[in-house]
């Protein structure tokens, strides 16, 4: 865990909260992160699928499943980016939907790189 | 103690069931609301739950509203755990059923704090259940012997002829009495005799169908009702009864005891409709005429007509010494 502790500055998920939630279990931890690059892509494309059908319900209903999986990888920026596009999905804002969906991907692309590394440093 | 965990993010899944491993739980996952329903609602079924609010089929909220349905006796703990906040959604959480709610993503200690809540919750409940159920016994059984109660087992008997004349069968009514118990006590001392009701009670219970009913009437005496039984096999039963009472000595505290019964059979088929009371006094009449007759015998309640007097009277009641 000593090498993780040294790339931790400029994260954009908490380290120390992702390590804490799985009570060091390096193993879960590589379970978890894992299930996340199998699940990613799939929710992504949804989500994307979603923002270009214009449907709030459906960019809520995806924004919402993204949400969650990065809360649970600690992952705040980018949850917080999947929050936005939820709420303007429940109130149908669909003209907000594409610039919303581009910020919240660029977040996910910066996360992805982070959380490989850290799979790499726990496997 | 058992938990399902109800979630359709294979993280938040593979997450909770981990910690909750950890923590002692035998965990059962599954990935829809309808399939949470399916195990939470069968009586067997685990007594906590974690539900994800959003998931497809049926929703978190819609869990706790069919777990609330079933009317079964064992209380389902349920906990909401999702990443909504406001507190509008806090209140219909609550309002669906759910007892607790927690917030997404879970810290591991908050977690497991408020499943201890949970557990504390469902032992008190147990605790409850079991004292309302040792109530219940006591109030409906003979606390020496643990059959029927006088006034359960006459209301039982009142419910069969009720059923036997609507269905128009016989139900057998047998009033039962130890020969000679008071010198049972005399000799032996009441603790053997307390021996001699209890196994007298065993020895009844062995003696008849799953579905008749024995309870204590009084001291030394039983009410047995058999129902939907032909004449034939009531008096042999009451024999066969007479016969498991007489056949080896009680072993109590003080001893081997021989002992031996009377019984005062009625079938109520042959009584028409007169009232449970009198059929009673019948039953109790044909039980004074076996201790009349020597004791360690039946004798059957038998109907006839008394020119002036009430319409069908069966022996008259000897109130000699039983």
């Amino acid at each position: 865990m000593k090498e993780l502790e040294k790339v931790s500055s400029n994260l954009t998920f908490d380290h120390g909260e992702l390590l804490a939630r799985v009570d060091n279990d390096r193993e879960l931890l590589h379970d978890l992160l894992t299930i996340f690059k199998e699940e990613f892509p799939r929710h992504l494309q949804a989500l994307r699928e979603a923002v270009d059908s214009g449907d709030g319900k459906r960019v809520a209903v995806a924004a919402h499943g993204l949400k969650g999986m990065l809360l649970n990888v600690a992952a705040g920026q980018a949850a917080a980016a999947a929050g936005r596009l939820e709420q303007m999905g429940c109130r149908g804002e669909a003209s907000g939907f594409q610039k919303a969906f581009l910020a919240f991907e660029r977040d996910a692309m910066t996360l992805l790189p982070q959380l490989d590394a850290c799979m790499a440093e726990v496997h | 103690m058992k938990i399902l965990i109800a979630d359709d993010e294979l993280i938040s899944r593979r997450l909770l069931q981990k910690t909750l491993e950890r923590a002692g739980y035998e965990v059962t996952a599954v990935e829809n609301g309808r399939l949470a329903a399916e195990q939470l609602c069968p009586p067997e079924g685990p007594r906590l739950a974690l539900l994800d609010w959003v998931m497809p089929e049926l929703d978190g909220p819609g869990v706790c509203r069919e777990v609330r349905k079933r009317n079964v006796q064992s209380y389902v703990y349920l906990v909401l755990l999702t990443s909504k906040e406001s507190k509008g959604d806090v209140v219909a959480g609550l309002e669906s059923g759910a007892d607790d709610y927690l917030t997404k993503p879970f810290d591991p200690e908050e977690l497991k704090a408020r499943l201890r809540t949970g557990l504390r919750v469902l032992n008190l409940e147990d605790r409850l259940v079991e004292a309302r159920e040792q109530m219940r016994f006591q109030a409906t059984h003979d606390g020496l012997t643990t059959l029927w109660n006088r006034g359960v087992i006459v209301d039982l008997l009142r419910r069969e002829l009720e059923r036997s004349r609507r269905e128009h069968v016989s139900t057998a009514i047998l009033m039962c009495d130890l020969d000679h118990f008071k010198s049972v006590n005399d000799t032996n001392g009441h603790l053997a005799g307390d021996d001699v009701l209890r196994e007298t009670a065993k020895r009844l219970l062995s003696s008849v169908r799953s579905y008749d009913f024995v309870g204590r009437y009084g001291g030394e005496e039983f009410l047995v009702v058999l129902n939907n039984c032909n004449p034939a096999y009531a008096l042999a039963r009451a024999d066969e009864i007479r016969k498991a009472i007489a056949h080896f000595p009680v072993q109590t505290s003080s001893g081997p005891v021989s002992v031996t019964m009377s019984l005062g059979l009625l079938l109520s088929h042959e009584w028409g409709c007169l009232p449970l009371e009198e059929l009673l006094q019948q039953a109790d009449a044909a039980l004074y005429a076996a201790k009349a007759a020597g004791r360690n015998c039946v004798k059957v309640a038998m109907p006839k007509i008394v020119p002036g007097g009430p319409a069908l009277q069966a022996h008259e009641p000897l109130r000699m010494r039983r």
